[in-house]
């Protein structure tokens, strides 16, 4: 067995402690102040005081569980994600890059949220991510530094070198939590010095300081195996289970430049281990907890009114869906859809109809209205149904136009709908709308107004599925297809893509998921009328899939919350600072008032989308966090040169036959 | 039969408003092959333009003018919304569309509509949420010719349109301008070759266009008497539909479809309960889409326009 293995050795060349100090100082900071100056430490307290102590506290023993589940969980994953990106680094970032990267993208959102909320707080950050994402890559061009693995740095690692990255990754994990646990140390006892730490806790302090080191060695070891899964092995004979053997590398040489450097993100060691897809894992390990505990830990992280936030977040939500809709008519099949908001509306309508004394008034069917609520979810179905039969009844006819024409249809039969909902006030008591909408039914739930629990479990499970959904449609045969109309209608057709089915399938399958939003939100509301379903909301659906990053599910799922932040809490927000005769804002806003009597910043949303919808189509078209795909596509011209693959090198010459030879 | 034929002539004086913003989308499509979302909204405020320049000039909404003054006036805040909204028109085309002549084709798409937006709310910061009101100071003169009654407004309308109209047709036939233009509709890189050049060219029909719209957004107000920030989506839409009608690209075809779609506007009105829930009245937007979705199924070139294959 001769394995030709590549002369870069990993480790010669680096330092291990000054890797360890990289990354334990990246994470400390923002762990610390996430405990110390927001609440983590106060949860992890009261978790502590109200269930080991007995001491009441002014929650609920559900509440307490829960937090303390998700304190565990989320410690445990920051420690195990120390080891793991010890491991993954191979060291060629400089400090100070990655601290800037840490500061950018997760202290000053820390802050924000800390600041001002967690909605606005993270469209701040979107916000200043933007602009640290512009400013840096103007810089990197500047200095004609690539971002990202180098195809070069992608070494066969022998046994022994995996078993280096396992030792990197322990320490990392043991000197990390070792880390932690003494500025805890230090921070509790001037707490308790000062007075603000119950006698008790002690126990608990000498307890952490002692364990969080042995338990960081163990999760650190954890990391470690998390990294060294992603490295490539030299082949043997079946032993290369959960490692990347050669072939991937081979594989990696012979695709295109850009497409390689995506691939090169999975593998260890990464430039960019941050944003490696070891590391994103975890963060999704991270997210998924916050998302499934949220509701507990909210009072703990921001005080009282977890109702009320709540029920804000549960709008969000099925803003989300209605993006993740439209992006596959918009993003996936490229199709402008400037009526979205009719089969929202449709959809909304469907269940408010049904789902109200209007059913019976309609059919003379009365269905007693204590097991209404149970036909939600059939009828959650059904709706979806409806809205995509009206996509396929509109597309029918108006798809075989051309791109700009359809924009404009689906534009008339946006407005065309509240009209019809409007006029047709047997059906839909006009402009009064229907009130008195049900709630859905399930054992035990209380979904009344005051419990926005309920509400939020739901549309997060809606939101998983149609996400799963989306993910499963843009990897099909229908989702290449749609992406091949998008990009070129002739050619698609050229390759046997029929391109009327494919695209009433697109403007089908995206009504149905607005008809899953519809019927949630004319639930939740609990009444609907047509005045709110109008053209503006049309443009808003839109800005939220462009800015997001047309096609990319991550993405139009950030739009969709910023655009919901934007238009429901921060314009607000800042008309109420204006109202405040202390605050900066106050003198701005009366300057503009000034020059336009009508001016406060609720009155200017459209201006704000517009301006933004614009700024985005000119200096960033593929979006805040474009789909590799499509980034390829806008950026190919300006990053690369000529991509070079293996058809490109001629026959004969050297690296024709790459020489790499295994066995 | 007396209100058919009254409609008739309603019809027919809001069809040429609605042509004049249709030759906007027909000349900018022509020749980029962009749905301009942003030209209704410019016709909106060429409308309100107008107002501002009458107060400036001191006419309010009592005041009567006559003879020379009435004239001066008149021509004043035409010509004042013409050339102002010529210009908002080009500094659009510059800003927003023109960094994105290469880009894929729903770029400038979507940049138009957040123009829309933007020129929505100015106007909405500019002059309120409420209906402005527009001075009437064209004299209230009725012609009755059998049982219809003819106001001069009508007329005025239908003069201004038709000069424009035909200003425009002999601009595009005759003169060089005008051939360099219709040669970038044809075929945008072989004009270049010859030496046209083509950023000028599109800047000068963005120009031409949001004039046109400027000089219908003080026709409108004479004709209407008052005007508002939201006017611009729903008639621009109906224009663009009179630009389909026609045969978008083709000018001839976007006056004639002006017309016919003013015309059914107005007819619709007639449409009796029995038919439609409420009337005709509150459906005639819906009537209209109808219409484009039609034409857009049986005859995607419109009526005077020919058919283009797709260019590859």
């Amino acid at each position: 067995m001769s394995t030709l293995i590549s002369p870069h050795v990993l480790l010669a060349v680096r330092d291990n402690r000054q890797l360890l100090l990289k990354w334990i100082v990246a994470l400390l900071v923002p762990l610390a102040v996430f405990t110390f100056l927001w609440n983590g430490e106060a949860m992890a307290n009261q978790v502590l005081l109200g269930l080991f102590v007995g001491v009441s506290t002014s929650f609920d023993t559900i509440t307490l569980i829960f937090a303390a589940i998700f304190v565990v969980v989320f410690y445990a994953v920051i420690i195990t994600l120390s080891g793991y990106l010890v491991a993954a680094d191979s060291g060629q970032r400089s400090v100070v890059d990655l601290w800037l990267d840490v500061l950018v993208y997760i202290l000053v959102p820390l802050f924000l949220v800390i600041g001002t909320g967690l909605i606005i707080g993270l469209a701040l950050a979107a916000l200043v991510w933007a602009i640290y994402l512009y400013v840096r890559s103007r810089v990197f061009t500047k200095r004609t530094i690539k971002s990202g693995a180098m195809l070069s740095e992608l070494a066969v690692l022998a046994e022994e070198q995996r078993g280096e990255l396992m030792r990197r990754a322990v320490l990392g994990g043991f000197w990390f939590a070792t880390a932690f646990a003494v500025v805890s140390l230090v921070l509790d006892l001037i707490f308790y010095v000062v007075g603000q730490l119950p006698d008790i806790l002690l126990v608990w302090v000498v307890l952490r300081t002692i364990l969080l080191p042995i338990v960081g060695y163990f999760l650190g070891y954890v990391g470690g195996l998390a990294a060294v899964r992603r490295t490539i092995a030299a082949k043997t004979n079946g032993n290369g289970r959960g490692v990347t053997n050669v072939s991937k590398k081979r594989r990696l040489e012979v695709l295109s430049t850009a497409r390689a450097l995506e691939e090169a993100k999975d593998l260890v060691p990464n430039d960019l281990p941050l944003s490696s897809t070891g590391a994103q894992r975890f963060y999704l390990l991270l997210l998924t907890a916050f998302i499934l505990f949220y509701p507990f830990i909210d009072p703990f992280l921001f005080g009282p009114g977890t109702g009320g936030r709540l029920a804000g977040y549960g709008d969000a939500g099925y803003y989300v869906i209605l993006a993740l809709g439209l992006n596959i008519v918009v993003g996936f099949a490229g199709l402008l859809d400037l009526g979205y908001v009719a089969f929202f509306a449709i959809g909304s309508y469907t269940w408010a109809i049904f789902g109200s004394t209007q059913w019976g008034l309609l059919t003379g069917l009365t269905i007693p209205l204590n097991t209404i609520g149970w036909y939600f979810w059939p009828m959650l179905l059904v709706t979806a149904l409806v809205a995509a039969f009206f996509g396929l009844l509109l597309g029918a006819p108006t798809l075989r136009l051309r791109g700009d024409y359809l924009a404009i249809v689906t534009l008339g039969f946006g407005e065309i709908v509240p009209v019809i909902f409007l006029e047709l006030d047997q059906y839909t008591n006009g402009a009064n709308g229907i009130v008195g909408v049900e709630s859905p039914h399930l054992f035990g739930v209380d979904w009344s107004g005051f419990t926005p629990g309920p509400y939020y479990y739901l549309i997060v499970v809606l939101i998983v599925l149609v996400i799963f959904a989306n993910i499963r449609l843009r990897d099909s045969r229908l989702g290449r297809a749609w992406v091949a109309i998008r990009e070129d209608e002739i050619a698609a057709a050229s390759s046997g893509v029929n391109l009327v089915n494919t695209k009433l399938l697109a403007f089908a399958a995206g009504a149905f998921f607005s008809g899953i939003a519809g019927a949630y939100h004319s639930a939740k509301l609990g009444s609907i009328t047509p005045d709110s379903f109008s053209f503006g909301d049309s443009v808003i659906y839109l800005a939220m899939v462009v800015i997001g990053g047309i096609g990319s599910i991550p993405g139009v799922i950030v739009g969709a919350l910023t655009v919901y932040a934007i238009n429901q809490f921060i314009l607000a927000q800042l008309d109420t600072l204006a109202a405040d005769p202390a605050s900066f804002l106050h003198a701005v806003s009366a300057a503009i008032v000034q020059v336009f009597p009508g001016f406060t910043f609720g009155n200017v949303r459209n201006l704000v989308f517009g301006v933004i919808l614009v700024i985005v189509m000119i200096f960033r078209p593929e979006g805040f966090i474009p789909s590799a795909r499509r980034k390829r596509e806008l950026r190919r011209k300006e990053e690369e040169g000529p991509e070079v693959g293996s058809l490109d090198v001629v026959p004969g010459a050297p690296g024709f036959e790459s020489e790499m030879r295994i066995e | 039969m007396s209100l058919f034929l009254q409609e008739l002539v309603v019809g027919i004086s809001t069809g040429a408003i609605y042509a004049l913003i249709a030759l906007g989308y027909t000349m900018v499509y022509g020749i980029i092959e962009l749905i301009n979302f942003a030209h209704g909204d410019i016709f909106m405020i060429g409308s309100l333009i107008s107002i501002v320049i009458l107060d400036l000039l001191g006419i309010t909404t009592t005041s009567q003018p006559t003879g020379f003054t009435l004239l001066a006036v008149m021509l004043a805040a035409c010509l004042g919304s013409i050339v102002l909204c010529a210009i908002l028109g080009m500094v659009i085309e510059r800003v927003a569309y023109r960094p994105l002549r290469n880009a894929p084709r729903l770029a400038p798409l979507i940049s138009a509509i957040g123009v829309s937006l933007i020129l929505e709310d100015i106007g909405k910061l500019w002059k309120g949420v409420n209906n402005v009101p527009f001075p009437q100071i064209f004299p209230q003169i009725t012609y009755n010719i059998g049982p219809v009654n003819i106001s001069g407004v009508n007329i005025l309308v239908l003069i201004v349109a038709v000069v424009l109209m035909v200003a425009l047709q002999w601009f595009v036939t005759s003169t060089r301008t005008g051939r360099a233009m219709r040669a970038v509709a044809q075929d945008r890189e072989a004009a270049a070759l010859m030496g046209v050049n083509v950023d000028r060219v599109i800047s000068i029909t963005f120009l031409i266009g949001a004039g046109l719209a400027g000089a219908a957004g003080f026709v409108y107000g004479l004709q209407y008497g008052s005007t508002i920030f939201s006017l611009g989506l729903p008639i621009g839409l109906v224009a663009f539909t009179a630009a389909v009608l026609g045969g978008i690209g083709n000018i001839v075809g976007a006056m004639l479809g002006g017309l016919l779609i003013g015309l059914i506007d107005a007819l619709s009105t007639l449409i009796p309960d029995t038919v439609l829930p409420h009337g005709g009245t509150p459906w005639h937007n819906a009537i209209i889409f109808a219409i484009l979705i039609l034409i857009l199924i049986f005859r995607p070139s419109g009526l005077l326009g020919q058919h283009t294959p797709e260019k590859v």
